[in-house]
């Protein structure tokens, strides 16, 4: 797609209901299996791919990697996580301890995320960096994904192949110091129109709840 | 000491680049007023507590076995480490990582490890963790360290009422606060949140991307088009409240909040379950989706904007967090749609809007570092006449009068050159 065609396309939001968002929960359980080492190199090359686009900020070729139904999902939580076992039990008081809410299951329905983009709001966010006066972009991030360890684990969902692996962004925006972002991702693999499309993508960063200078560039 | 650095029509550059002045701020501005510390639906149960700041102190916000609310500063008061060590929890104990002196929820000193080894001039009674004066105003949780300071609602004043009509866009329901932040930095002074809080001036300018994006997707009805043109002969006004606590007003530019929204994900799909649904009923449900329309900005570090809370945490003189936090609303008859809509659009302007404002701070930043170029202009409107009292008595202009800018010194100044001893009881 090119920009124009970007400008007047998704420009309502109907499939993002209760039944995507339990498919979400299920992407979380499914997440966690162990994964077998990706043995197909089309679809490791597609994940490539998007870094390469990415990277060269060419945003409207990105977006033709993504499904006609899609997501991309930064959260502010470490959506995996599990309460530990405690050797003795747990430490007295809140000190050190682990709290019930770092524990809270992640459900987008009741908790805000970096960045929650369903097909309209990716447009959204591809027109406004191409407003060519997004601040937060002047001068534009300069980012080198790189990708790793990719496993394909299994899903009981037909139809979908799903991928995990590492990943490692550093990012430097003129007059500021380098940046490095790191943690897992994850992508739901889908075929459309004979093209294998990216139907979901989650970025897991490392520090997802911490506080982070200007995030206004694409994991 | 500050009137040549605050003057009428202007602010010296210093007061945004001096540490020593930050210093200072941390000391006397944040802890000399009432500050926001907590909401509590954060902490809704006993021995709930929330780790935050007050200024650059570390500080523990509780709830004891009976539900009362305390702040603790988080210095155990052996060697002065730190007792509590996770943002939130459950807990009726705070132990001390270092000797286990331990403290319950109310602060006091509870356990100490041989304690034989203190002479008989050991009173634990007196050991307990500072202690700040706490008061709480429809669930917002302040703090402060002056013991003179007036009651809480008395001094939040007007902005305690509009603080109602934030609440009550949905008599009866009850806000929370629990569901995640956007967590920001910027390299700048906390101070230029502040300003920007009530500026209308910068929207058309400042968000000119997230502006023109709406436009040129979704047409002129949608999403802070108010903004743009001949502000100053719109609907928006400006307001100082006393106290330093200023109120930017959009909402008589709004006819239907629902119609005028920036986009969610799941917008139609929602919308059409809540009407099929509740009717009619639905229209007043998917209004609340949409923010209130009210910039409501409480001195030094809250401001209430759209749907969400936002919050100053200064780290440096240059370097500020601003923690947006999530909120819904909870209540009879209040459907899970409506929660899912509002998490959606309070991702919005962290995403499209606030990136933008913050790289404008971090330039503002760099320039005010130039000792040659020595001040900020703070004039706006100072001499058109447009300004007036407002029914209720407080000084209101046109939006992009820096009104709120000047109301901000004011309070700044008696702070930062007030006498008055604060303590920790």
């Amino acid at each position: 797609m090119n920009l124009d065609e970007i400008l007047g396309s998704a420009t309502t939001s109907s499939y993002v209901d209760d039944a995507y968002y339990a498919l979400l929960q299920t992407d979380l359980t499914e997440w966690r299996a162990r994964g077998t080492p990706l043995a197909d190199p089309d679809l490791e090359g597609l994940i490539l791919h998007e870094n390469w686009l990415l990277d060269r900020r060419a945003y409207e070729d990105w977006f033709d990697l993504y499904a006609r139904e899609c997501l991309y999902w930064v959260p502010n939580v470490d959506v995996l996580a599990e309460e530990p076992p405690t050797l003795g039990g747990k430490p007295t008081g809140g000190s050190l301890g682990y709290t019930k809410a770092a524990v809270r299951p992640h459900d987008p329905r009741t908790r805000v995320a970096i960045a929650f983009d369903d097909r309209r709001r990716l447009g959204d966010r591809i027109v406004w960096l191409r407003t060519g006066v997004a601040y937060s972009q002047l001068p534009p991030s300069a980012t080198s994904h790189v990708s790793s360890g990719f496993v394909r684990v299994p899903t009981a969902r037909p139809g979908e192949v799903k991928i995990r692996s590492q990943f490692v962004c550093h990012e430097i925006r003129a007059g500021h110091p380098v940046r490095t972002l790191a943690g897992w991702a994850g992508h739901v693999l889908v075929t459309e129109d004979g093209e294998t499309r990216i139907a979901r993508k989650i970025a897991a960063l490392l520090d997802p709840d911490r506080t982070h200078l200007n995030l206004s560039f694409l994991l | 000491m500050f009137t040549d650095l605050v003057q009428p029509d202007r602010v010296h550059r210093s007061l945004y680049t001096d540490r020593e002045v930050f210093t200072r701020e941390m000391e006397r501005v944040y802890g000399g007023t009432w500050t926001y510390l907590a909401h509590e639906s954060e902490l809704p149960g006993p021995h709930d507590f929330v780790r935050r700041r007050l200024g650059l102190r570390p500080v523990i916000v509780t709830r004891d076995a009976e539900g009362g609310l305390h702040g603790l500063l988080n210095r155990c008061t052996h060697r002065g480490a730190t007792v509590c060590r996770d943002d939130e929890g459950t807990t009726a104990r705070f132990v001390c990582g270092y000797h286990n002196w331990t403290f319950d929820s109310t602060g006091a000193l509870v356990g100490v490890p041989m304690r034989k080894g203190y002479g008989p001039s050991f009173e634990p009674g007196s050991l307990g963790l500072g202690r700040l004066r706490v008061e709480s105003y429809r669930g917002f949780v302040f703090g402060t360290l002056n013991q003179e300071m007036p009651p809480l609602e008395e001094h939040l004043g007007y902005a305690a009422r509009l603080l109602d009509q934030w609440l009550d866009r949905l008599p009866g329901s009850r806000l929370v606060v629990r569901h995640g932040t956007h967590r920001l930095r910027y390299r700048g002074n906390w101070k230029l949140t502040y300003d920007n809080s009530a500026d209308g001036y910068h929207p058309g300018f400042s968000h000119a991307s997230l502006l023109r994006m709406r436009k040129q997707r979704y047409g002129v009805g949608v999403d802070m088009q108010w903004t743009l043109g001949d502000v100053d002969n719109g609907g928006q006004t400006v307001t100082d409240l006393g106290n330093g606590h200023t109120f930017l007003d959009q909402r008589a530019e709004i006819d239907s909040y629902w119609e005028s929204s920036a986009p969610m994900p799941g917008e139609q799909a929602y919308e059409a379950v809540l009407r099929e649904r509740l009717g009619e009923e639905a229209e007043r449900m998917l209004d609340l989706a949409v923010g209130s329309g009210m910039n409501l900005n409480i001195f030094p570090n809250l401001l209430v904007i759209g749907n969400q809370i936002q919050v100053i945490e200064p780290f440096d003189v240059d370097d500020t967090h601003l923690i947006w936090y999530a909120t819904s609303l909870e209540g009879e008859g209040v459907p899970e749609e409506l929660t899912a809509l509002r998490m959606r659009l309070q991702e919005d302007f962290p995403s499209f809007g606030e990136p933008d404002d913050l790289v404008n701070f971090e330039e503002c930043q760099n320039g005010l570092s130039i000792p040659e170029m020595e001040w900020v202009v703070t004039h706006r409107h100072l001499e058109t006449g447009r300004s007036h009292l407002d029914e209720n008595g407080n000084l209101t202009g046109p939006v992009t009068d820096e009104l709120p800018i000047r109301a901000f010194w004011r309070r700044w100044t008696e702070l930062m050159t007030s006498e008055t001893k604060l303590v920790a009881r």
